[in-house]
């Protein structure tokens, strides 16, 4: 056993009589290198025929019989990972996450919406499509454009948010959507931004208008808006990107 | 362990009485080494009772590639009698690493032992068992 280790000289000097029963890897390296050598042979020879004289050593027929009953021992206990390695659990662990996946996005999708979210992402394809030269040119504070609002067009509560009032507008202009809605959008200086006020939703039966509270985003085709609803009317801030963009002006109040 | 039918069913009964007991006390033994680990302290402390083998040492010799056949002439009851002769843990080790039922770290478990430990008890009784062998089982010379 010139070749090995002091370690591997030891784990030889106990390896197993049956292969079967070397599954550590370091055992079945020394034994691996050690089959080359004699000296391992002719131990290996000397235990096998110790062991089969030992199997030949009479034993009681009520003991060789007998066998660790399974109600005298502990079910054995399946390790997370052992469980995790198992392909069924694994494809079925798979299915439900994909699944619970689908049904958390669901809720979300779900919580985020608000009423008027239909209109609001119409309003985000018309910015999209809207040049400055469209709109009348007003060059003042979006503030100070819900009086303009009222007195111009008697459109009531059409007032930009305390969040988004001191930003310098370029034009405006007021439009009559496709479902006869009177709408006003605004053109700011900073970032190209628009806004839009327009009628909040109403239950159609009862006519009235259907609240929510706070800001609600909305994104399409690369344009994202965050919406709030005040009076019956709701306000858009909408840009080109994402609602990050818009988040910091929403914090500014918070 | 104890090469003695009888002191080995008594070793069995009761180790199996314990395990029924802590199995009925909602305790069962957790795998079946313990069986093994409670029959070798049992044998242990049954080795104690009675006559004592004299704690001498035994000549050795280098294992011979002709042991096959001298072990093959043994009688099965000598050889449980040259291993219940053994001292403790060598007894242990012998009498676990030649039932040929487990693989290395469960024999360490079982017979409380360190891997050198048990290389150094087993390489130890293989030089021995081979003098003794030469001694009572001599080859004849070709």
């Amino acid at each position: 056993m010139i070749a090995l280790s002091r370690n591997q000289r030891m784990l030889v000097q106990c390896a197993p009589i049956s292969d079967q029963h070397v599954n550590d890897r370091n055992m079945r390296s020394a034994i691996h290198r050690a089959r080359k050598t004699e000296e391992f042979a002719v131990q290996q020879n000397f235990d096998r025929a110790v062991a089969e004289l030992v199997r030949a050593i009479p034993v009681p027929l009520e003991i060789a019989d007998w066998v660790p009953s399974e109600t005298l021992l502990t079910p054995p206990r399946r390790g997370w990972k052992r469980l995790a390695r198992n392909p069924v659990i694994l494809a079925t662990g798979i299915a439900l996450a994909v699944i619970a996946g689908i049904l958390v996005s669901h809720v979300l999708d779900r919580l985020n919406r608000f009423p008027g979210e239909t209109t609001a992402e119409h309003l985000l394809t018309v910015a999209s499509s809207t040049h400055s030269m469209m709109l009348d040119p007003v060059k003042t504070t979006a503030g100070s454009l819900g009086d303009f609002f009222f007195m111009k067009h008697r459109l009531a509560h059409y007032d930009v948010p305390l969040e988004f009032a001191d930003l310098k507008t370029l034009g405006c202009r007021v439009f009559d959507d496709e479902e006869g809605e009177r709408v006003a959008q605004v053109w700011v200086v900073e970032k190209r931004m628009q806004f839009f006020l327009f009628p909040a939703e109403r239950d159609p039966k009862t006519g009235a208008v259907k609240h929510f509270n706070g800001w609600r985003y909305v994104d399409q085709d690369r344009w994202a808006g965050v919406v709030q609803e005040k009076n019956g009317v709701c306000f858009m801030a909408a840009v080109r990107g994402r609602e990050k963009d818009l988040a910091a002006y929403i914090a500014k109040k918070d | 362990m104890l090469a003695d039918a009888a002191r080995a069913q008594e070793v069995f009964q009761a180790t199996l009485r314990e395990a029924a007991q802590l199995a009925a006390d909602g305790e069962p033994p957790r795998d079946r080494a313990w069986f093994f680990r409670s029959a070798r302290w049992r044998c242990v402390e049954k080795g104690e009772e009675g006559l004592q083998a004299e704690d001498v040492d035994l000549e050795t010799e280098p294992l011979a590639s002709n042991a096959p056949q001298q072990i093959g002439k043994l009688d099965p009851a000598r050889l449980a009698i040259w291993i219940s002769a053994a001292p403790d843990p060598q007894r242990t080790a012998l009498a676990l690493f030649y039932l040929d039922e487990f693989d290395h770290q469960e024999l360490l478990s079982i017979a409380e032992l360190k891997s050198t430990e048990l290389a150094k008890l087993l390489s130890g009784a293989r030089h021995e068992f081979q003098a003794w062998l030469d001694a009572t089982v001599p080859i004849a010379e070709p």
